[in-house]
């Protein structure tokens, strides 16, 4: 019994430890996701001038998780015209959006306040600018990533196994 | 009567395209909003204010509803101007940017006017088919584009007509085409006269509004290759018409056999050009 236990201590708080690498992986795999996804609109409206609601049901299209969720209620905000510009649109589509992690709400809420204000030159720089701000998040993500990740991992471990020394 | 009234009220605020859809539902001809007064709905009868005071964002949302949130999609908007859905057309003024004497668009909307679209199938039977070139004539609000959709129409269920729609006006979403109708949206006109001539072999093209000399250039070419033409023009009569310097080289080469004056009441009469 006490073996039981003392296994389950060490796997909830390795398990912790590596669910804060994973997540840390997640976001860093999130915000490439809204780079290609911008490198994508960017495209779109270069080439075929699609229009924002359209265009952002094609970015869910080739995204996934909680990305895919905010330009899905992106394109329903602007279809059902809920907003008086673009950027109230986005805003409202982020609130419905509760686990959108704190690296990716900068670089949308910026999108938000560049779409569908310019015309075609102003919003492909306007993509860029956001672009160039992804970048920085991700460069700050992978700063010392993987020092950091593996401390994560062992002090999860660690943590565990202190635990079981303490109860034994 | 043919309107998109339900894709004009989805560009108002919801507030004023309520009292909108209760008051000038059936009459309107236009309605013009400005900036921190009431909205006017004219009517044949006249004008009618509506309670509401018009924000900024009211004058945003009609521009952004319009344009879809899209403004690289409304490259019009910077001649001050966008085509709603519908072929409502949405006049834009305020404050403008200009960038080395080219326009670049509007830092603040302060007016916006919506011009009724509406669709009257059977008023162009009037005019005779002589299988000519027709000029329709009118000033604004008379009703130029209305007959002009409804000729060609008419004339495609015959022979091919091509429509150079550069605004979306003539033939939008929604409305009926004719049989034998190709319709060019976006292009110029003189761009897009050149190309329906080169690649859809028309018996006849088609444009809305002709304004400058390179439209009339344009149709010049067009009727030099043996292709008739419809078209309208803005001119409160013939003489009118005729001393108005932009569309002189139409008239002195008698590229429109047929011309149609229309009247303020929206009534019309037909006369010929003798070549």
């Amino acid at each position: 019994m006490r073996w039981i236990g003392a296994m389950f201590i060490l796997i909830s708080c390795g398990g912790f430890g590596f669910s804060i690498a994973y997540n840390y992986r997640q976001r860093e795999r999130l915000l490439l996701q809204l780079l290609n996804t911008l490198e994508m609109m960017s495209s779109e409206l270069e080439y075929r001038l699609t229009p924002l609601p359209e265009l952002s049901r094609k970015a869910a299209k080739v995204c996934g998780g909680v990305l895919r969720d905010v330009f899905l209620n992106l394109a329903r905000e602007l279809e059902w015209q809920s907003e008086p510009d673009a950027g109230g649109c986005m805003r409202a589509a982020m609130e419905k959006c509760h686990d959108l992690p704190a690296c990716l709400r900068r670089p949308l809420r910026q999108l938000g306040q560049t779409l569908g204000c310019f015309d075609l030159p102003g919003q492909l720089q306007g993509l860029k600018s956001v672009q160039e701000i992804c970048r920085r998040e991700q460069a700050r993500l992978e700063q010392n990533r993987d020092a950091r990740l593996r401390s994560y991992q062992t002090l999860g471990l660690c943590a565990g196994a202190a635990l079981v020394i303490l109860f034994a | 009567m043919i309107c998109a009234w339900k894709q004009l009220l989805s560009v108002l605020p919801h507030e004023i395209g309520a009292q909108v859809d209760s008051v000038g539902r059936d009459t309107m001809q236009e309605l013009r909003l400005r900036l921190n007064a009431q909205p006017e709905i004219v009517s044949a009868a006249g004008s009618v204010w509506l309670k509401q005071t018009v924000r900024q964002e009211d004058l945003n949302y009609v521009v952004n509803a319009a344009s879809r949130y899209s403004p690289w999609c409304a490259s019009t908007k910077k001649q001050g101007y966008l085509t709603a859905p519908g072929g409502h057309r949405i006049g834009i003024c305020g404050d403008a940017v200009c960038h080395c004497d080219t326009s670049g668009g509007f830092q603040r909307i302060t007016s916006v006017c919506i011009r009724v679209a509406r669709d009257y199938p059977g008023i162009a039977d009037r005019i005779p088919d002589t299988w000519e070139s027709t000029l329709v004539v009118g000033a604004p609000g008379w009703g130029k584009t209305t007959l002009l959709r409804d000729l060609a129409r008419r004339i495609a269920k015959d022979r091919v007509v091509c429509v150079v729609d550069e605004r979306e006006e003539l033939f939008p979403e929604g409305l009926q085409r004719g049989k034998r109708m190709d319709v060019l949206h976006g292009y110029s006109k003189p761009r897009g006269i050149d190309m329906v001539l080169r690649t859809m072999r028309p018996d006849y093209i088609a444009v809305d509004e002709i304004t400058g000399e390179s439209d009339c250039y344009g149709l010049i070419q067009a009727a030099n290759c043996g292709v008739r033409l419809i078209a309208t023009a803005h001119g409160a009569g013939l003489l009118d018409l005729k001393q108005r310097v932009v569309y002189q080289p139409l008239v002195d080469r008698k590229i429109f056999h047929t011309i149609v004056l229309l009247k303020k009441d929206k009534s019309y009469s037909v006369e010929r050009v003798v070549s």
